[in-house]
């Protein structure tokens, strides 16, 4: 009974870092670009050309190429929102939506069997035809961790998962360091937080919006890529299920920083993880609608948890976040 | 019972204007005097500033002015405000570009593009309001972009560096605390923490006392003068006497964007300085009346105490009356609770405690309809942002307040006819150009969207005209014409029985328009002098340090 | 200010400006159109679509009666929904919640109708009105619950209106999977088909023109509301100047609350339209996304309620078309939503426009003579 009970604990958490990593990569980076003070609402879409990407041009080459492609696919539609809201100076909420709009009309239009199959075979023509018209791709293996694996409890849930997890929290653990750590985190922050007065100290305020901006996508792209091929094996439209905005909420939750994100995208992770397990348990096996609620019924009581002026008190957004900046004579 | 509330200072008054200073050098408007200290001619200057002009659209800031500073002394700039004094200083700093004259640091000419360019020369500035990031902490405020960090910040040795600069001018603050949980002073000592790191020699203060209690004022004289004898220059900009003389080594005086004198401070006297600021101007006063007549005052404020944006006690235990046909001034440097004194009687900002009467009736729970509906207008400051909206057009504008009353609307359905009808008449009786009435505020100049904002609040409510004017810096950032027609109608209305409450920052401004003007200093009000009584000096020297 | 590239005589000259004429807004809308139009061209032909006959169906789509009735009728809910954005839009407030708010007022509509066709209640001559005014009610308090969040407590409305809609979409599937379920449905996911009389219609007029009018209608109120009522003035200062609403004693959180109850009210009346005129029963996939693309069609009409008719019926025809393209040439259904997201981009890019004002000036030497 005691195994029984602990491999349930263990698998319950191994869900919860699997589905957690989406909402880990997706914030780390939206984490940077809102530090630029930069609100990147097409995350959404991102993640969804993320996720055709990968499907793309993993069937295409391997599982390398389609991971590149997510990544510099993603930080090409985050240069364009940057190109709008910095230096066009565009509302950022609207120009957001619309990269969303475009993202998930783009990756569904690619992804459809019929246009992804010629796209493949005009890249590569050695794929075979029903393999590219398959609604699946190749998953990434499970890299398990020598030794680490075989620590009680957490040595299965965190190190028995594919490269794409280990990467998220290194890329988590480095992000913290850039930002807290390093020069350029400082001017990153600073830009964040009042781009007049970094800007006078001679930081390049649109180099920064820019760049963050940029890899902000590209970790998107990547959390796109990651559901594919990490996470749920085959291909659906609407893949992301408004996991992006979910990690916007997500990033307010960590209060801006990339560590606290680590231990709040696992818990929403674990909700997420939580909805394939309700069946198992024999609940709501009839009702799977009201499970699959419960991120965003989450998200809601998140974010009304974090109007509370005791808590709000605490976290303080960047000052500049979505407000665009002119250098005034 | 409010007779005591206008206790002058009086003894302070007789100890300056009694017996008349004795001035044996009579400047005439403009006229420079000059006087080269010996000592300082051996040294390489540090700053030298030639023949500067800068004009912004209607004046001239800076009219050729020469500027310079040695290497380890303390310069007080010196003048009014207005006199030019920071344009010259944020040229210096790269903020503005001179549209004449030439800049030589330590000898070699240089262009000051930007602040940037200017820190890299060696020069910085502690700004008026600082320039700080609330949420970070010291350090990394202080090390912002500075080349003398690597890529990996090392906090520690950072922490162990400034540490070691803190104690040296005797400071008390952390390297680790947010800035947002640090005083006034502690702010400052991190701005300058921020340009000792850069290696700044040339160090600008802008008027550095405005925000300090006089201890922590004591504090940055003392440090100051340490920089001074490590060999930096040292500029104070200032429009306070006492500071001018008890901190520096020399002072150059300012006034309308001239350099009216440059002395040693040693060499000077306090009435020299005073008349080279103020120059020998008539002030003219505007005929008194009605003032003395003890008739039920329009409003009284009875201990008022008001919490600033960031709950500070921004207004302390304020109390004054108002009379029917009177202009009461408040006088003072901004920042000291004025604004947030009008907010509160307009109703806009909560009270802590006190009382606002209005006509003897306490008001202190109305909203601020109530109070519109009883008769108060309220010019804020800002009045292009915060008294109209620029994206509607200047009729939607000029019924902003009155459209809930009929005529202009009936319960549901506003009456565009009348409000067009009220737009055109306001519009040619305040003389506003503008396109047409439906053209958008925001295509109108400053001065026109200040007449609007008049015409609209002048006009009170549709049942009758204001008893009760709040004017918070009515005529700041207008031309001379168009702060002259704000002028004329606040008294014209006067005139016609209103009470006024004007908050202004130009004292010359208040002495021509008030009937009596009170000062106000670290949220309370220092001192209330009858229009015809008071003098520049007096009210000058209690607006700088409160209590004389 | 002003920013000027010299381009070899020319200067290209970007300079701020604070209106432009009504022909010139129109014209940058129209170019924005027709550049996304190229855009997405160039995109279907590199994906191997003719973009020869992506426009021909368009067009088509505008020029064939019986398609231009399919387009009316498609266009009636993004109007709808637009029209009610336009409102929250002017107040600054993000309600990107209209399509859960439009499957909130489908859900309302079938509820009235499945009260009448099992247990009879709700006499059929009131039943349009029942459900008119139960679906504008349940759509708005889908919309009036986050703007009680973002008034009393600053939670932030984008991210709540958007969870709303996964919810909504959520809730109405478990409905029609579970109870809702029609028992002679061979077990599909479907209502019951509503009775002739719980679906609008005129003896005189096709539905496609009894739709349009009750579009213009609608936008007619809220063109009204806009420029003649106390409230529409107050939504207009809210969301212009925040600031300035307080100083001229408006209270800016009723107002917003107001507002939000039209804007999601009319959301639900395009659900109620949804599932009356245009199926005819409640199905999982109610809207392809109207509440979305109603985003589109508001800022496509600059927030005009009477633009927005024009703006609405353009992207219902993109959806008719949509559909024709997915049969006709085995397009996927969403290239219609690819170009559609390439309008709403460069309508953004025609916002940029319109505030700086570029144009092309000959340089001209220092005396002034070109």
């Amino acid at each position: 009974m005691v195994v029984a009970e602990a491999s349930t604990i263990e698998a319950a958490i191994t869900g919860a870092v699997a589905a957690g990593t989406i909402y880990l990569l997706a914030a780390t980076g939206e984490v940077l670009t809102e530090r630029s003070g930069i609100l990147n609402l097409g995350l959404e879409g991102i993640m969804m050309m993320g996720a055709s990407a990968s499907f793309i041009f993993t069937l295409c080459f391997n599982h390398l190429a389609g991971i590149v492609a997510s990544m510099i696919i993603g930080a090409l539609m985050a240069l364009l929102l940057a190109f709008f809201s910095v230096t066009l100076r565009l509302n950022q909420v609207v120009t957001g939506l619309a990269l969303t709009m475009f993202g998930t009309g783009l990756s569904g239009f690619i992804c459809a069997p019929e246009v992804r199959s010629s796209i493949v075979r005009t890249i590569n023509p050695a794929v075979p035809e029903e393999v590219a018209l398959l609604n699946q791709a190749p998953r990434l293996l499970e890299v398990p961790i020598p030794i680490l694996k075989d620590l009680p409890i957490v040595g299965r849930a965190f190190f028995t998962h594919n490269l794409i997890v280990y990467a998220s929290i290194i890329f988590a653990v480095s992000m913290w360091v850039l930002l807290f750590k390093t020069k350029w985190g400082l001017s990153i922050r600073s830009v964040g937080e009042n781009p007049a007065m970094a800007d006078a100290l001679g930081v390049n305020v649109y180099r920064i919006r820019y760049l963050s901006t940029m890899i902000g996508g590209a970790l998107g792209g990547l959390a796109g890529a990651y559901i594919f091929l990490g996470y749920q094996p085959f291909w659906v439209e609407q893949i992301t299920r408004g996991r992006g905005f979910i990690a916007l909420a997500l990033v307010i939750l960590a209060a801006w920083s990339p560590l606290r994100a680590i231990l709040v995208a696992y818990l929403f992770g674990g909700v997420e993880a939580f909805q394939y397990r309700v069946p198992l348990l024999g609940l709501g096996a009839q009702t799977p609608q009201f499970v699959l609620m419960l991120p965003y019924a989450v998200t809601i009581l998140t974010l009304i948890f974090l109007s509370f002026s005791k808590v709000k008190r605490r976290i303080s957004a960047p000052a500049a976040l979505g407000t665009p900046y002119t250098r005034e004579e | 019972m409010s007779k005591n509330l206008f206790i002058l200072k009086l003894h302070h008054h007789v100890k300056f204007h009694g017996p008349k200073p004795k001035i044996n050098v009579i400047l005439k408007y403009g006229e420079r005097q000059v006087q080269d200290v010996e000592d300082n001619k051996k040294k390489e200057t540090l700053v030298e500033m030639i023949g500067i002009v800068k004009r912004f659209p209607g004046v001239i800031a800076n009219d050729n002015v020469d500027f310079t500073l040695m290497p380890g002394e303390v310069h007080a700039l010196l003048g009014e405000n207005g006199a030019g004094k920071t344009t010259l200083m944020n040229i210096l700093y790269g903020l503005y570009r001179p549209d004449a004259g030439m800049i030589k640091i330590e000898g070699k000419t240089v262009s000051i593009s930007s602040p940037s360019r200017a820190i890299k020369l060696g020069i910085g500035m502690v700004h008026q309001n600082f320039r700080l990031i609330p949420t970070h902490t010291v350090a990394e405020n202080v090390i912002l972009n500075s080349p003398n960090t690597g890529f990996f910040i090392n906090w520690q040795k950072i922490y162990d560096e400034l540490k070691k600069q803190i104690s040296k001018y005797g400071w008390r603050i952390n390297p680790e605390a947010r800035v947002w949980q640090l005083s006034a002073g502690e702010k400052q000592q991190v701005e300058i923490l921020k340009l000792l790191y850069r290696g700044s020699r040339i160090l600008i203060f802008d008027e550095p006392t405005s925000v300090l209690t006089p201890q922590e004022s004591r504090m940055l004289f003392t440090t100051m003068r340490k920089m001074a004898e490590e060999g930096k220059g040292v500029v104070l900009i200032t429009h306070k006497l006492e500071e001018a003389l008890s901190v520096s080594d020399r002072v150059t005086v300012m006034r309308k964007g001239k350099v009216v004198l440059v002395k040693s401070t040693s060499m000077t006297t306090r009435e020299e300085l005073a008349l080279a600021m103020i120059g020998r101007q008539e002030i003219t006063q505007l005929p008194s009346q009605g003032s003395s007549k003890p008739s039920v005052p329009i409003l009284s404020i009875r201990n008022l105490v008001v919490e600033g944006d960031k709950e500070e006690i921004a207004v302390n235990d304020a109390s004054f009356d108002i009379y029917k046909g009177e202009i009461l001034g408040i006088a003072g440097v901004s920042g000291n609770g004025q604004v947030e004194l009008a907010e509160a009687i307009a109703r806009i900002r909560k009270i802590k405690s006190g009382k606002i009467l209005l006509e003897g009736r306490d008001v202190s729970s109305y909203s601020p309809r109530q109070m519109y509906e009883n008769g108060v207008a309220y010019i804020p400051a800002e009045g292009a942002r915060t008294g109209v909206v620029s994206d509607l057009t200047v009729m939607e504008n000029m019924i902003l307040k009155c459209y809930r009353y009929p005529p202009y609307s009936d319960k549901l359905l506003i009456k565009w006819r009348e409000a067009a009808k009220l737009a055109n008449m306001l519009v040619e009786k305040y003389q506003i150009v503008a396109p047409s009435i439906n053209a958008k505020v925001k295509t109108l100049s400053g001065g026109n969207v200040q007449r609007l904002v008049l015409a609209r609040e002048l006009l009170g409510n549709p049942l009758t005209s204001p008893r009760l004017i709040i004017a918070v810096y009515p005529t700041s950032g207008l031309d001379i014409g168009a702060a002259e027609y704000v002028r004329t109608n606040l008294i014209e209305m006067r005139n016609e029985g209103a009470g006024i409450l004007l908050i202004s920052e130009d004292l010359d401004e208040l002495l021509r328009m008030s009937n009596r003007i009170a000062v106000m200093y670290g949220g309370r009000i220092v001192g209330v002098f009858e229009g015809s009584q008071a003098s520049k000096e007096v009210i000058g020297m209690l607006m700088a340090r409160g209590a004389g | 200010m002003s920013i000027k590239i010299k381009l070899y005589k020319y200067y290209l000259v970007i300079e701020k400006r604070y209106e432009a004429s009504i022909f010139y807004n129109v014209l940058i809308t129209l170019i924005a159109v027709a550049a996304s139009f190229i855009i997405a061209g160039l995109i279907f032909e590199i994906l191997g679509f003719s973009s020869i006959q992506i426009y021909g169906m368009i067009v088509n789509t505008f020029t064939s009666l019986g398609l231009m009735h399919e387009t009316l009728l498609r266009s009636t809910p993004l109007i709808l929904a637009a029209l009610g954005l336009s409102i929250a839009f002017r107040m600054n407030f993000w309600n990107i919640g209209a399509e859960g708010q439009l499957y909130m007022g489908a859900f309302a509509t079938t509820g009235v109708v499945l009260l009448h066709v099992y247990y009879g209640l709700i006499h059929p001559e009131f039943l349009l009105l029942v459900m008119l005014i139960v679906s504008f009610i349940v759509g708005s308090a889908w919309c009036l619950f986050p703007a009680f969040l973002k008034t009393k407590l600053g939670a932030n409305e984008i991210i709540t209106t958007l969870m709303m809609n996964y919810i909504a979409i959520l809730f109405v599937n478990y409905l029609i999977y579970g109870p809702w379920r029609d028992p002679q449905g061979y077990g599909f996911p479907l209502s019951v088909n509503f009775p002739a009389y719980a679906r609008p219609s005129l003896p005189f007029m096709s539905r496609g023109m009894l739709m349009l009018l009750w579009s213009l209608i609608t936008a007619s109120l809220v063109f009204f509301m806009f420029r003649y009522t106390l409230p529409g003035f107050e939504i207009r200062i809210v969301g212009r100047n925040p600031e300035a609403a307080k100083y001229a004693g408006l209270n800016v959180s009723s107002t917003i609350m107001l507002g939000s109850f039209l804007s999601g009210g009319l959301s639900g009346i395009a659900g109620m339209i949804t599932v009356t005129t245009l199926i005819g029963r409640l199905t999982p996939d109610v809207s392809p996304g109207y509440g979305y693309m109603a985003i589109i069609v508001a800022y496509l009409a600059g927030l005009n309620p009477l633009l927005i008719i024009p703006a609405g019926i353009l992207f219902g025809g993109l959806l008719t078309a949509g559909d024709a393209m997915q049969y006709a040439l085995s397009m996927p259904k969403t290239g219609a939503q690819v170009l559609q997201a390439l309008i709403f981009l460069f309508t953004l890019l025609g916002e940029f426009v319109r505030r700086y004002g570029i144009s092309i000036v000959r340089s001209v030497d220092s005396n002034g003579r070109s």
